[in-house]
């Protein structure tokens, strides 16, 4: 029985720490898959928004015309969403944050408030619920008002902070789902590739907000999911933001006695233990025990940069929401991911469900294992990565590949009892 | 119980033999110090008053320890248990006010039940044909 205290293994402290950002994922398309798979079965519904600005998708076209539809659709919003990033870029070249932290708080009472008292209605006329309407607005109005508290201007309980992110996300998802089917796929790949171009390219405009962020010090106003940080000896940062990996100082520890650390001087794994001693170490408890000589950076976070995302609003108002996309490593070591991440899982899922449940078990792995490279790679890397690319493209992978070969294997099968 | 000293030391925040808490808040030391504490839980409190009892209930799930241990934190507790009062009798009247609706449905009320209840409203109003 060892005498002190068992230094944690890095499965310990990496692994916490992705389940942690791994459940609320997980959590967000669930709700969607739920949603998706109890409203949708009854009425079709179409929604005129900035995404089907160029095409609306009618069954009778052919799939060549629905294809070339679906590309224009997307290439119209992803036009627009470059634009609303380079002028967010541009606010924050000019310093208004407080213009764009009210701008947030709107859209996101929009998003709770309207979306969110859509779905209701929506849950209310198909279950016929006997709610009157004054409890009905009293209710949503806290609902929104507190959501956007949590969110945006006040601390609160981490728990509700990162719930109402959650649904958020899962309300974003849930419109974008009523796009016809070629727009949202064409959509994913082109949002992908976008997320790609953005973050990685030198002049992508994620890429200049986050230079300007780093070179200013300062938070981006943001929607952005941050895990709980596994260490518990510091205090959370705001609310969340994408962050890059930064090195704000460097730390010189040696070792204090003779005995030397029985961990591997991997560089990778060093990296990584230090992401989550790294404050245990400034807090005075550091459990690092290195070889002499050795410096560790200390890693502190870089804000990320956020994307507008124009929603899909009615009668072509739109109303934008500023969201974050990709990944990055907060301050407290803790994993940050942007909310269009989020939503755009979701909405891949949830169009899975829209064909059959197989599809999206099977899309559901593919979106996890996406993650979960794009977290090696993070780690790997250690900047700001874009989360979209990898996920969409497996998912989308997997969604075509179930649809069109899978299910006729596992129909087949089923029909003559050989399996499941 | 003895009245917790303000003094937010970390390293207290684990022990075991302590029972009254260092931390106010629910997220213990992720959450805020007592200073800061007491200008949020007052400010909840107010804002609660404008029609917002679900600020009330997160002033209480937040600031849960003040709750749980009497006689700690002598300034914040007030407020905290103001805000739970105030929500219990604001559910209370809403919720008796709502179940009153449900179950009395027209017996009670008439023809204006139709004209209240929410999916009547949302037809004539148009609401869910925005999509």
């Amino acid at each position: 029985m060892a005498q002190f205290q068992r230094p944690k293994t890095l499965l310990d402290s990496l692994g916490e720490e992705i389940i942690r950002i791994l459940t609320p994922v997980s959590i967000c398309m669930f709700l969607v898959v739920l949603l998706v798979s109890i409203l949708n079965s009854s009425s079709s519904l179409s929604v005129t928004s900035i995404a089907t600005i160029a095409y609306s998708e009618t069954s009778s076209d052919s799939s060549w015309d629905k294809f070339l539809g679906a590309l224009l659709n997307s290439l119209a919003f992803v036009a627009v969403v470059t634009v609303a990033t380079f002028i967010l870029v541009l606010f924050f070249y000019l310093r208004c944050t407080k213009f764009l932290k009210i701008y947030m708080g709107f859209s996101s009472f929009v998003v709770l408030g309207f979306m969110g008292g859509e779905i209701a209605l929506f849950f209310i006329e198909k279950f016929s619920v006997p709610i009157d309407c004054i409890t009905f607005l009293v209710l949503l109005f806290n609902f929104a008002v507190i959501g956007v508290l949590a969110v945006f201007m006040s601390k609160m309980a981490i728990v509700v902070t990162q719930g109402y992110l959650v649904l958020i996300g899962m309300l974003v998802a849930y419109w974008f789902t009523l796009l016809p089917e070629w727009t949202t796929w064409v959509l994913l790949v082109a949002m992908a590739l976008y997320d790609l171009a953005a973050v990685l390219l030198p002049v992508g405009p994620l890429k200049l907000l986050v230079e300007l962020a780093m070179s200013r010090d300062e938070d981006i106003p943001a929607l952005v999911y941050e895990a709980r940080p596994v260490t518990h000896h510091d205090p959370a940062s705001g609310p969340i933001q994408r962050r890059i990996w930064r090195q704000r100082q460097t730390v010189r520890l040696d070792s204090e006695d003779n005995s030397s650390s029985n961990r591997n001087v991997n560089v990778i794994s060093d990296s990584n233990t230090t992401v989550s001693i790294v404050q245990t170490s400034h807090s005075g408890t550091g459990i690092a025990r290195v070889e002499e000589g050795q410096v560790l950076e200390s890693i502190a976070e870089l804000s990320a940069p956020l994307i507008n995302r124009g929603m899909d609003g009615q009668d072509g108002m739109s109303a934008e929401s500023l969201m974050l996309e990709g990944m990055g490593l907060g301050s407290s070591g803790a994993i940050k991911l942007g909310l269009g991440d989020f939503i755009f899982y979701s909405v891949l899922v949830g169009r899975a469900a829209m064909y059959d449940f197989m599809t999206v078990y099977a899309c559901y792995l593919a979106i996890v294992a996406g993650l979960g490279v794009t977290l090696m790679l993070l780690a790997l890397y250690q900047k700001a990565l874009p989360a979209l690319p990898v996920s969409i493209a497996l998912g989308v992978l997997f969604y075509f590949l179930t649809r069109f070969l899978l299910e006729i294997f596992i129909v087949q099968c089923s029909l003559i009892l050989v399996m499941f | 119980m003895e009245a917790s000293t303000p003094n937010p030391n970390p390293n207290n925040s684990n022990s075991i033999l302590s029972s009254t808490p260092v931390w106010p808040t629910i997220d213990g030391p992720l959450g805020l110090s007592e200073e800061d504490s007491l200008s949020y839980a007052r400010r909840f409190y107010n804002f609660g008053y404008a029609l917002l009892p679900f600020l009330w209930a997160v002033n209480c799930f937040y600031f849960w320890p003040v709750l749980r241990h009497s006689r700690s934190f002598p300034r914040l507790r007030p407020y905290v248990v103001a805000s739970a009062i105030g929500f219990s009798v604001f559910s209370v009247l809403l919720c008796s006010w709502a179940l009153t609706f449900a179950i009395g449905g027209e017996h009670l009320f008439g023809p204006t039940w139709d004209q209240l209840v929410m999916y009547n409203v949302a037809d004539r109003l148009g609401l869910t044909g925005w999509s």
